[in-house]
């Protein structure tokens, strides 16, 4: 049985090979180690049948061939294993990287900050890992402050500045005495006022 | 692994071993079974964890708490300067995650001295209840109903209308 489900796997060592030589050698030590009665034979030592010694059977080993008709589970077995493999190429660096920090280098000691010193912004955290990360990946959180201030007050000028040109505007059309809202004419000294000179033309 | 309790605050009274009086020469399973687990469990765990430990000594890391400046509330802030807005809301949030946590510590306290006491907690941690249910009913009232997109101007818009309501109550 094992070796059958050895041959359907692929040639690509995963877990579940390693679990069943695990295994295989496991009941190959129980085996030794509570022998049957007598009458049985190695082959079935595997498969841990009790044989009957009262009645005598014909046919030892395997047992009846049967030629099982089932749906092909071969789709399903594919996705199981491309998931399990694509899961752990990240899982297991993931997690040997993370098992190590917390082993070798462990989380940080709450202390007192001493006299005129001003701490880095990555050493007010206490796992390594979100040290590490405050301090490569991360803006400090000072500077984030400062540029979300900058940002309000950038938006702050614009909408201030709106306000006054709408102010100015309204002041213009107004009075209309500024540079805004003047529509061009003509010249007045361009008219020729010649036809209207006489009244008896 | 989390620090132990403070010994001198709950101290535990003098242990009286008594002397051993063996009178059979039978072997004391109870004693059997506590060498098997010393050895079998607790001194392989000590062992791994001196071990741990030891090459953890080699780089010790440190943290800080932090501390931040006091800046001007919500209510000393003019009406279009959106900068000072800004840093007294920053502010009002962090006031609100320390009201949180003062909140968990009120009930770690309440908790630990139910689990102390047993049966008999109403009667002996009486203080603690009564701390609880101040800090509680305090924290509902001034952050109560704010929800999840709380703000300093909604809070401080909850503390006017319980001030009207205590005014009207109070005329």
């Amino acid at each position: 049985m094992d070796e059958s489900a050895s041959a359907l796997l692929p040639c690509r060592p995963t877990v579940v090979m390693v679990g069943m030589s695990v295994l295989r050698s496991a009941a190959a030590f129980a085996a030794r180690l509570t022998p049957l009665k007598p009458g049985s034979s190695p082959a079935n030592l595997l498969t841990r049948a009790i044989p009957r010694t009262d009645k005598a059977a014909i046919r030892w080993g395997h047992g009846k061939k049967m030629f099982v008709i089932k749906p092909s589970d071969y789709y399903d077995r594919r996705f199981l294993r491309l998931l399990q493999y694509y899961v752990l190429l990240t899982g297991i660096p993931v997690a040997i990287i993370v098992t190590g920090v917390n082993l070798f280098i462990g989380e940080a000691e709450l202390a007192e900050i001493p006299e005129g010193y001003e701490p880095e912004h990555w050493e007010y955290y206490k796992h390594p890992i979100t040290r590490w990360i405050s301090r490569n990946l991360y803006d400090s959180p000072v500077k984030d402050y400062e540029k979300m201030m900058a940002a309000i007050q950038i938006e702050k000028e614009k909408a201030d500045m709106r306000l006054t040109q709408m102010e100015v505007r309204r002041h213009m059309r107004e009075s209309g005495d500024g540079p805004w809202f003047q529509i061009p004419t003509l010249n007045k000294d361009l008219i020729d006022h010649s036809p209207k000179a006489s009244p008896d033309n | 692994m989390p620090a132990d309790y403070d010994k001198d605050a709950y101290p535990e009274p003098p242990r009286k071993t008594p002397v051993v009086d063996k009178q059979t020469a039978l072997p004391n399973p109870a004693l059997i079974l506590t060498k098997v687990f010393y050895y079998a469990v607790d001194l392989p765990v000590t062992t791994f964890r001196d071990v741990v430990d030891s090459i953890r000594s080699n780089n010790k890391l440190v943290y800080y708490h932090q501390r931040f400046r006091r800046v001007p509330d919500l209510t000393e802030c003019q009406e279009g300067d959106y900068v000072c807005c800004y840093e007294a809301e920053m502010q009002w949030r962090r006031d609100y995650k320390v009201d949180q946590e003062i909140v968990k510590v009120v009930q770690e306290r309440m908790k630990a001295c139910q689990q102390r006491e047993g049966d008999s907690y109403k009667q002996n941690c009486a203080r603690e209840i009564q701390q609880f249910n101040d800090v509680t009913k305090n924290y509902q009232s001034r952050y109560g109903d704010l929800g999840a997109y709380a703000s300093g101007r909604k809070c401080l818009m909850k503390q006017k209308e319980r001030m009207m309501a205590a005014q009207a109550q109070s005329a």
